[in-house]
């Protein structure tokens, strides 16, 4: 049975040229890594020839002023991979996703359909570069030995029944590896020093001699080599989309209406989904919008990130929102929820026309709670509560605190609220530990801080409210000290000071852009309330003064 | 007024950032009257400290913070008024786990104390780590005052972990451990709450026990700007970057020194802390001037004192070394030797004369090549006594220059031992004799140098470790530095672009930490001695290596402190000459003594004279070779001048020209003055040793012996602009008065400056000339042994060992390669019946080299020598046998054995043992891989069917990569033997061509690199030997061709050269014009590039 391999040379480079084919002509060099320590990932033989090899910086070639410079793209990646799937799923239905660079298929039973096998091969090259990728497209009578054959010979070429060993013999080793070669070192260490550089010379060592000493990775890379291994194909399977679609007669402007449209379309992906034991752990929302109306695509996720805005300057007719949740649901009415919470903090903002709605399929939660433990809140009325809180506080508001280790104030970051999934042994432990300690009470816990040290026996707790935003004051300064504030603002929050502690200071990221530098002192104010006590903040990088808190 | 009296230097190690000379500078600039330095657990900084604040008059008081062990709970030995107040407590004292006091030294006893707190401490664990116990602290408490710390201080550790009872409980027992009136309880304000917090319960603690408050900022660097590196110091001690390095690192910047208001202003509401910094101020009495240092004594007969001792010794010297010469000379010698020996009667240096002597003694009884240089050698004593080999009475050469009365400073010996195990018995000889505790080895502080900067700088801003070996190969720079040279050029060339702001910040930190400690190592060869203990003087360590202990100083340290030493070098040279003895005992059966060598050998100079000098000791250098034809030495003391010429001070005074021209006659001598004729008369009138400078000053400006050598050091490495102006002045003054004209003045005062730093003296290059005579003789007679003996002590000297192979083949000698079946660990000397065409010597005729398994790369020793003793007990018959009997072979090992044919001799034999086919080296390989491969009990018992493999032998070319893979030489053809054809036609002349090639003309080389220089002296020019099979070429390169083609002059193995040839007195090179890669081999040649 016949197969053909489609190889792309250079992937990430004919990645990228099928953006822009009119790079064909010159340099090419893909870099990889972050500003400023890029690195040549990739190159085309154009930049090749002019001595440009990947793991070179891009300092260094920046010299080359012939060479182009371009960002590896991973989503280029995927499109140009997606689509070298698509060429070849065009031709046949049993298609193997061999590598990102590498696509096999089946050509059983085409022949009668596209005529004899290197007319095929031609046309899947044709295809191919139709698509924008310079592909190289072998036909042989077992897979391993067009993909070999597709990774040494460059164009297409057809392996006749019989031929494969002959054929392949003048290829190096190397092809044997493809793009596993860290893996492969070892044998290819092997093979230099035995002075194999050929698969011709591979596949003349005596079998047994050589499965003593290689075992039977050297058997399998023989008979490669020789061309005489036969396998069954694993065919790609097309990952289901389960997507509804409805257009409308007339454009909607108002949420309700769509509410009602989206119910629908969520019932029926919904019944899709657990037609197929599935559930979805992300929905997402287009909308077509009329002609001429700005647009907006963002999307929320589970912690709290938001989406990069369209470039404004590219006018699309298109409204995007993504909702991902921390578990696998199945619940229309939940997801209907979540989408108008949604739409109420970010409108689309023109008159709707067609409605996409699109679920992520994934395996439903199978998870189960102890017996005897307190329940924990349904995930999905949990998700729903905090899309409610996050619709009135803002997205970047709702969560738990992490505690960052820095000196920087306010050193946190918020990270979506999920309760953590119940473990039997953490359970047990943390039973154990509560019952060591109710036995164990005569052991006094020590004192955490050298300040709670100071203070203990004394149960005083001074809480610091802080403000948000904070407040900018003006303030009067006699010997280094804070004299008086001023907030033309709040006129309650200005007077003489009347005592004050501090500087307290403290500063850091130096090494980074943004370093940060202030000074802090408790004050305490006579207000025309009362005297009230406030914590004042100077940055010391720009001057300026904020009262950041007042405490209790 | 306020002195700060707790204060870190870079020398606490990762955990200060500014050097002790620039905390000095910058309380002197904050007019403060005194400071006290306590790096961490150790007085590393302080002889530095001492010397600056004693420049800069400011008292230096000494101590140390030092890490101890959490007290236990109840102290059994706390005195009874102690012991009844803890009993009253119902809280036990809890302190968590180590923490430091800080002492401070207020006596000689007390700084004794310290230093041995420090050393029980440090000698009973690893390096870096270690506390001090309770009991050592009351043992060793007297003279010392005790500070509460700050953080990481007993009384804020005792506060944070058991509240005001345990900090009142620790304060109490640190009273009973110093008395009432050595403990200070200590406040510190860095604008920290907490800080704050803490400061206010010890002042409670401090005025309920009446205990004095002291007020310190607990400095860690001079200047704000230093927090900084002080933080990636943090960064790099907790191994973290400086993003995850979170609260570890400082919350602020207030760690520096800080002015006498500003502290005032700090503890305005608490002026008696800062009284109390002077009163405890005035307290602390002790400096380094009252060191207590005394070097040993000698052990001498009864009724004899050691100056008798040692005059006895000399006058038997005396009659050994110049018993047989002139009437003359030996009555310059007594004289002398009488005058030297007056002197070191009065300087009271008898001892260290005799325990000099006697070590020397030693190595001469246990047959140790030993030789004395440097200063040392000026010494007719020392000639006489044996330590040294070099007559300075005949060579009139300068004492005043090793020893004089005028400058307080204790004479430098130096003694040259064989490197490796020769030189560790003398050192493990001093260690007995004067015991653990009264010998070490001085430290070497390693610093932070432009790589190591580069590479932990990158890490601590979480630099990818692909681009940390990128900077750090980036900042390997060439000696000389062009414009385009600097650091950020490096790096850019490196792919790193410097206008992104974190690149910036790395360069800045790069250039910041340079020069700072960042840890301790230990000195090659320098030994203190001490008369008693020398724990008591400076902190003792253990060294990495067992059996050794390195003192806390460096040996600038301990000179500057008065503190002998005694340097014992390795010299790879005198090993090749100890090893080149044996072989040629062994295969020559002849004694040969370097005392006694023939000295004016003729085959000797005529190979000096034609440069054929490679591996030779210090007159095988490419400079060296380019002086040599026309030095053309004849005698001995052409080659004192010869080690002494190519030197930076000869080279930047512009003296060597002139000297080889008025050699050759074509320059007429002049000696600046008639009355320097004495001086310079044996140099043509050209200055080329550091002693005719001395001369030239005491002769021409009336300087006495000591004055001059003061010149000298004034002119040394941290030369002082006042100082040389002084100086100046001086010799101005002297030589008006001698009428000197104001234009040979000029003369001498430029030959002065710019020489007296990089100058030799003169009986150091004798010492060396003695050693590079020797070296020549033998590599001329015995070439087999030298060669097998430089093999043997490699790494040593200018050249590769592919270099010195192919030299010693060019000179007729046959080299083997490595075989299992011959070879032993080390390089070999073999009997051959066939005599080789070019020999040299009638010497080599018959003696083959053959390469020891050293030089199979990777191989283990152990495994060779497990070996090497099966092959002894019987021959391996197979490779199967080789592998079954020596186990400890692993299989890259024996790939590496097989890859370069060390294999290819064990081959099939038959039934008697006999050899009956030759493996090649696939063959090997082939069976190799089934032997170390157990392939399971169905196929291991499977005999091979046939020895042969079904690989292809190597070719030429193969065998050639794997030579170079694996020994990193070939005993075959040079490379470029394989493409004499080629090379032809493409015009390419053999090095051997060219003393034949007219100069002037324009001509193309080719060859392998050996070697690259870019000398500090030469201006940006670069220099490339270029080996083929016939000889070595050179080629200069100049500024312009090498930034134009900087990538190939600085990485390609083989080049191709055109230019001009010169060819000036048969000193031969090619003035490049263009350089192209040459494509010979994909063997990875190496060659020897000096940045």
């Amino acid at each position: 049975m016949p197969f053909a391999c489609i190889f792309v040379p250079d992937f990430s480079v004919e990645a990228l040229l099928r953006a822009e084919p009119e790079l064909r002509s010159q340099s090419l060099a893909v870099l990889e890594g972050k500003a400023p320590l890029q690195k040549v990932f990739a190159v085309n033989e154009n930049a090749r020839r002019v001595g440009v090899s990947p793991g070179m910086s891009k300092v260094q070639i920046e010299a080359c002023a012939e060479v182009a410079l371009r960002p590896r793209s991973l989503p280029q990646e995927a499109a140009a991979h997606a689509a070298l799937l698509d060429c070849a799923q065009s031709f046949s239905p049993r298609v193997e996703d061999a590598d990102c660079d590498t696509i096999v298929l089946d050509l059983g039973g085409l022949q009668p359909l596209f005529g004899p096998l290197p007319k095929i091969a031609q046309a899947l090259s044709r295809r191919a570069s139709d698509l924008g990728l310079e592909t190289s497209v072998a036909v042989a009578d077992n897979p391993d030995t067009a993909v070999l054959a597709a990774r040494g010979f460059s164009g297409v070429t057809v392996i006749a029944e019989g031929k494969e060993a002959e054929q392949l013999g003048s290829l190096p080793v190397e092809v044997l590896f493809g793009n596993a070669a860290a893996e492969s070192t070892q044998l290819l260490e092997v093979f230099s020093r035995w002075g194999i550089r050929k698969l011709r010379e591979l596949a003349s060592l005596p079998d047994v001699a050589l499965s003593q000493r290689l075992g039977q990775a050297g058997i399998h890379f023989q008979k490669l080599a020789r061309g005489a291994i036969s396998r069954t194909l694993v065919p790609f399977e097309t990952p289901s989309v389960f997507q509804e679609v409805i257009e409308l007669e007339y454009p909607l402007v108002l949420l309700e209406p769509l509410a009602f449209l989206l119910g629908r379309l969520l019932e029926r992906l919904c019944a899709r989904l657990q037609a197929h034991a599935l559930a979805t752990q992300e929905l997402r929302l287009d909308l077509e919008l009329q002609n001429g109306w700005q647009t907006e695509d963002l999307s929320t996720n589970n912690n709290g990130e938001t989406g990069v805005p369209a470039r404004p300057a590219q006018k699309q007719s298109r409204f995007q929102r993504t909702l991902r949740l921390p578990v696998p649901l199945l619940d229309s009415r939940i997801f209907l929820e979540l989408l108008q919470l949604d739409l109420k903090a970010h409108p689309p903002g023109a008159p709707i026309i067609k409605i996409h709605l699109a679920a992520e399929p994934a395996r439903p939660r199978t998870a189960q709670s102890g017996l005897f433990l307190p329940p924990m809140p349904e995930p999905e009325k949990l998700e729903l509560t905090l899309a409610r809180i996050a619709g009135i506080v803002g997205e970047d508001k709702v969560g738990s605190l992490e505690l960052l280790d820095t000196h920087r104030p306010e050193g946190f970051r918020m990270q979506h609220f999920a309760p953590e999934p119940f473990s039997p042994q953490r359970h047990r432990d943390a039973e154990q530990t509560t019952t060591k300690k109710s036995k164990d009470c005569s052991v006094p816990e020590p004192a955490p801080s050298a300040a709670e040290g100071c203070l203990c026996g004394d149960d005083l707790v001074t809480a610091l409210r802080i403000f948000r935003p904070s407040v900018n004051v003006a303030v009067t300064m006699q010997d280094g000290q804070p004299l008086h504030i001023t907030c033309p603002r709040n006129k309650e929050m200005q007077g003489a000071i009347l005592w004050t502690a501090g500087p307290w200071r403290s500063s850091g990221d130096w090494w980074e852009h943004e370093g940060w530098a202030r000074d802090e002192w408790d004050i305490a104010v006579q207000g025309e309330n009362g005297i009230a006590l406030y914590r004042l903040v100077r940055d010391r990088l720009n001057g300026k003064w904020i009262l950041e808190g007042t405490y209790d | 007024m306020y002195i700060e009296l707790h204060c870190r230097s870079a020398f606490s190690f990762l955990e200060g950032a500014s050097l002790p000379e620039n905390l000095v500078a910058t309380c002197a600039n904050l007019n403060m009257p005194a400071m006290a330095l306590l790096d961490r657990d150790g007085v590393y900084g302080s002889p530095r400290f001492h010397m600056a604040a004693k420049k800069a008059r400011i008292k230096a008081h000494i101590g140390a913070e030092v890490t101890c062990e959490s007290f236990p709970s109840q102290g059994h030995r706390v005195t009874e008024t102690t012991n009844q107040k803890l009993k009253t407590s119902s809280v036990s004292l809890r302190l968590g786990g180590e923490f430091r006091i800080p002492l401070l030294v207020s006596s000689r006893i007390g700084y004794q104390n310290l230093c041995r707190l420090i050393t029980k401490m440090k000698l009973r664990s690893a390096k870096s780590e270690g506390a001090v116990r309770e009991e050592e602290l009351r043992e060793h408490s007297a003279g010392l005052i005790c500070l509460t710390g700050s953080d990481d201080g007993p009384l804020a550790l005792a506060l944070a972990h058991g509240g005001q009872e345990a900090a009142r409980n620790c304060i109490q027992r640190l009273i009973s451990i110093f008395g009432h009136e050595n403990v200070y309880v200590e406040l510190q304000r860095h604008f920290h709450r907490e800080q704050e917090d803490r400061n206010r319960a010890f002042i409670e603690i401090a005025r309920s026990l009446q205990l004095p408050l002291l007020a310190t900022n607990g400095v860690c660097y001079a200047t704000p700007q230093e927090r900084e590196v002080c933080d990636v110091f943090t960064a790099i001690r907790h191994h973290r970057t400086l993003a995850t390095g979170g609260r570890l690192l400082a919350r602020n910047s207030e760690r520096h020194l800080k002015s006498p208001q500003e502290m005032q202003a700090l503890f305005a509401d608490l002026p008696e802390a800062i009284a109390n910094t002077v009163e405890l101020s005035s307290r602390l009495a002790f400096t380094f001037k009252d060191l207590g240092y005394e070097f040993p004594k000698y052990p001498v007969p009864e009724g004899e004192t050691m100056m008798s001792f040692m005059r006895e010794r000399t006058r038997e010297g005396f009659q050994e070394r110049y018993g047989r010469s002139s009437s003359e000379l030996q009555n310059r010698a007594r004289d002398q030797i009488e005058r030297e020996l007056q002197l070191i009667e009065k300087l009271d240096l008898a001892g260290y004369f005799l325990i000099v002597w006697d070590l020397v003694r030693y190595c001469r009884k246990e047959n140790i090549l030993v030789q004395g240089r440097g200063s040392a050698a000026n010494s007719a004593v020392c000639y006489s006594l044996g330590i040294t080999a070099v007559d300075p009475v005949r060579m009139e050469l300068l004492f005043e220059r090793f020893l004089s009365d005028e400058r307080g400073e204790w004479p430098d010996i130096d003694l040259d031992l064989p490197s490796g195990d020769q030189r560790e018995r003398v050192i493990q000889y001093l260690y007995k004799r004067y015991g653990e505790h009264g010998a070490a080895m001085t430290a070497n502080v390693i610093t932070y140098r432009s790589r190591m900067a580069s590479r932990e700088m990158g890490r601590a801003l979480g630099f990818d470790p692909e681009t940390l070996d990128k900077v750090s190969a980036a900042v390997s720079t060439w000696e000389y530095r062009d414009d385009n040279d600097t650091f950020d050029h490096r790096l850019r060339d490196a792919g790193l672009d410097l206008n992104h702001p974190r690149l910036r910040k790395y360069f800045e930190l790069c250039v910041a930490v340079q020069d700072l400690p960042r840890h301790l190592g230990q000195h090659s060869g320098g030994m203190v001695i001490c008369q008693g203990q020398l724990d008591s003087i400076v902190p003792l360590e253990p060294a990495s290596m067992p059996g050794r202990v390195v003192v806390q100083w460096d040996k600038e340290d301990c000179a500057d402190l008065g503190i002998i030493k005694v340097d014992l070098l390795g010299l790879g040279m005198m090993a090749v000459l100890e090893d080149s003895l044996k072989l040629i005992q062994d295969h020559h059966q002849e004694e040969v003594d370097l005392a006694h060598l023939p000295p004016d050998d003729p085959t000797v100079y005529s190979t000096l004279q034609k440069a054929d000098t490679i591996g030779m000791f210090q007159i095988e250098s490419r400079a060296q070779m380019a002086c040599l034809p026309r030095l053309q030495p004849k005698c001995f003391y052409d080659i004192v001048v010869q080690v002494a010429i190519i030197r930076p001070g000869p080279i930047v005074g512009q003296m060597v020209n002139p000297y080889l021209q008025r050699r050759m006659g074509r320059e007429p001598v002049n000696h600046l003055h008639p009355s320097l004729e004495p001086v310079l008369k044996r140099t043509l009138g050209v200055p080329l040793f550091q002693e005719q400078l001395l001369r030239i000053a005491m002769v021409a400006a009336n300087f006495t012996g000591g004055e001059a050598e003061e010149l000298r050091r004034a002119m040394g490495f941290k030369r002082s602009q006042a100082r040389m102006r002084d100086i100046e002045a001086k010799l101005r003054s002297g030589m008006e008065r001698n009428g000197i004209a104001r234009e040979a003045q000029e003369q001498i005062i430029l030959s002065i400056t710019s020489f007296a730093l990089y100058g030799f003296p003169e009986s150091h290059a004798a010492s060396f000339a003695l050693i590079a005579y020797a070296s020549a003789y033998l590599k001329c007679h015995y070439l087999a042994a030298f060669t097998a003996a430089m093999l043997n002590n490699q790494p040593m000297g200018f050249y590769r060992p592919a270099t010195l192979v192919k030299d010693a083949q060019r000179h007729g000698l046959k080299v083997l390669p490595i075989d299992v079946t011959k070879s032993e660990w080390q390089c070999t000397l073999e009997h051959s019946a066939i005599s080789t065409q070019h020999s040299a010597s009638s010497n080599t005729g018959t003696i083959s080299l053959r390469l020891g398994l050293r030089y199979a790369r990777g191989l283990r020793e152990e495994a060779a020598q497990s070996l090497v003793r099966q092959r002894k007990l019987a021959p391996f018959i197979s490779i199967r046998d080789l592998i079954h009997r020596v186990p400890a072979l692993r299989k890259d090992e024996l790939n590496t054995l097989a890859e370069i044919g060390a294999l290819n001799e064990i081959g099939c034999r038959d039934a008697a043992g006999y050899l009956s086919t030759k493996l090649h080296r696939r063959d090997a390989l082939w069976q190799v891989e089934r032997a170390v491969r157990h392939s399971g009990p169905l196929l291991d018992e499977l005999p091979e069917p046939d020895a042969n493999s079904p690989l292809r032998p190597m070719n030429q070319e193969e065998r050639l990569v794997a030579d170079f893979r694996g020994t990193g030489m070939t005993v075959g053809p040079h490379p470029m033997a394989y493409h004499r054809t080629r090379m032809e036609a493409m015009g390419i002349h053999k090095a051997s061509e060219l003393e034949h090639i007219p100069d002037g003309q324009y001509l193309r080389i080719g060859g392998c690199v050996i070697c690259r220089q870019r000398p500090g002296t030469a201006k940006g020019f670069v220099f490339l030997s270029i080996e083929d099979e016939t000889g070595v070429a050179n080629a200069i390169v100049t500024p312009d061709l090498f930034q134009k083609n900087r990538l190939l002059l600085s990485s390609a193995q083989f080049l191709m050269v055109e230019g001009i040839l010169q060819n000036q007195d048969n000193v031969i090179s090619l003035k490049a014009e263009r350089v192209l890669p040459l494509s010979i081999t994909r063997a990875e040649t190496s060659s020897h590039d000096f940045y």
